[in-house]
């Protein structure tokens, strides 16, 4: 598949078949999210890989953004003490980081047939707690993973000539 | 009294979660989720009723109404108003006929 295909096929998908995504497709998805840029190359990202439907019934419960029953969930998150190698603006850098780092997830996970969501809505404390993440990771993005029961349309887009400045702003 | 396996199980309990993680949520959240997180719970208060048996059509098509429509929030905003309004005027259908 072309990549512009790809990305502009990829949907936020929030219905999903009860069925199983083989790990290997899952170590592809994360395999992909290690290959993201990263500022300085500090690579602040530390990613939880959830299968288990009993944890993932739990983080549903503490995340009003969850729709669906995934089969998988990716929790990204950043180290807050490598984020602090990139000086004053090591914590903006790493958010940049950890989101190139779901995107390049996502677009892998659709080039495999594979739905997925990103959701910031979920209890950070809460989350903490369910998992043990120490303290100086903060989970910042859950990625949730499946089979779609369908692909959703795209979404209204600002176009090009909105968005684009050519050589100066306006 | 359940015992805590139970609890997670239990659809007043998963209602109670969504309520207490949507309000630490909202402080953060774009303003209209604070409507949406209410839509939500109120399928989600229809979803328990139905188990006990305490729904008429009417209240269903409320649930099924703000399935479909509350994901309006993320790409229309003043469809999504549209679409509270259309909730609040079928809710006074249903107690005006009460």
């Amino acid at each position: 598949m072309e990549l512009l295909n790809i990305i502009k096929s990829r949907r936020s998908v929030r219905r999903f078949k009860d069925e199983k995504i083989p790990k290997e497709r899952l170590m592809k998805i994360l395999e992909a999210g290690i290959w993201a840029p990263s500022g300085s190359n500090i690579q602040p990202w530390e990613f939880i890989l959830v299968t288990g439907n009993d944890t993932i019934e739990k983080i549903k419960l503490i995340s009003p953004g969850l729709f669906g029953i995934p089969s998988a969930l990716i929790v990204l998150c950043i180290n807050k003490k490598r984020a602090e190698k990139g000086g004053r603006a090591g914590e903006s850098t790493a958010l940049m980081d950890v989101s190139m780092a779901a995107q390049n997830m996502m677009l892998m996970a659709y080039s495999l047939g594979i739905g997925s969501c990103p959701i910031v809505s979920f209890n950070k404390t809460a989350l903490k707690e369910l998992l043990d993440v120490p303290e100086y990771v903060e989970p910042v993005l859950i990625i949730s993973l499946g089979y779609p029961e369908f692909w959703p349309k795209p979404p209204k887009r600002r176009s090009l000539k909105e968005v684009v400045h050519v050589e100066k702003f306006g | 009294m359940k015992s805590s396996d139970d609890i997670l199980s239990d659809d007043h309990f998963k209602l109670l979660a969504f309520l207490i993680t949507s309000a630490r949520g909202c402080v953060d959240e774009p303003p209209l989720y604070g409507p949406l997180r209410l839509a939500d719970a109120a399928a989600r208060l229809i979803e328990i009723m139905g188990k006990e048996g305490k729904v008429v059509p009417e209240i269903l098509e409320l649930q099924k109404l703000i399935e479909d429509k509350k994901d309006l929030v993320m790409y229309d905003e003043e469809g999504f108003i549209e679409f509270l309004d259309e909730l609040s005027r079928k809710l006074a259908e249903i107690i005006k006929k009460s």
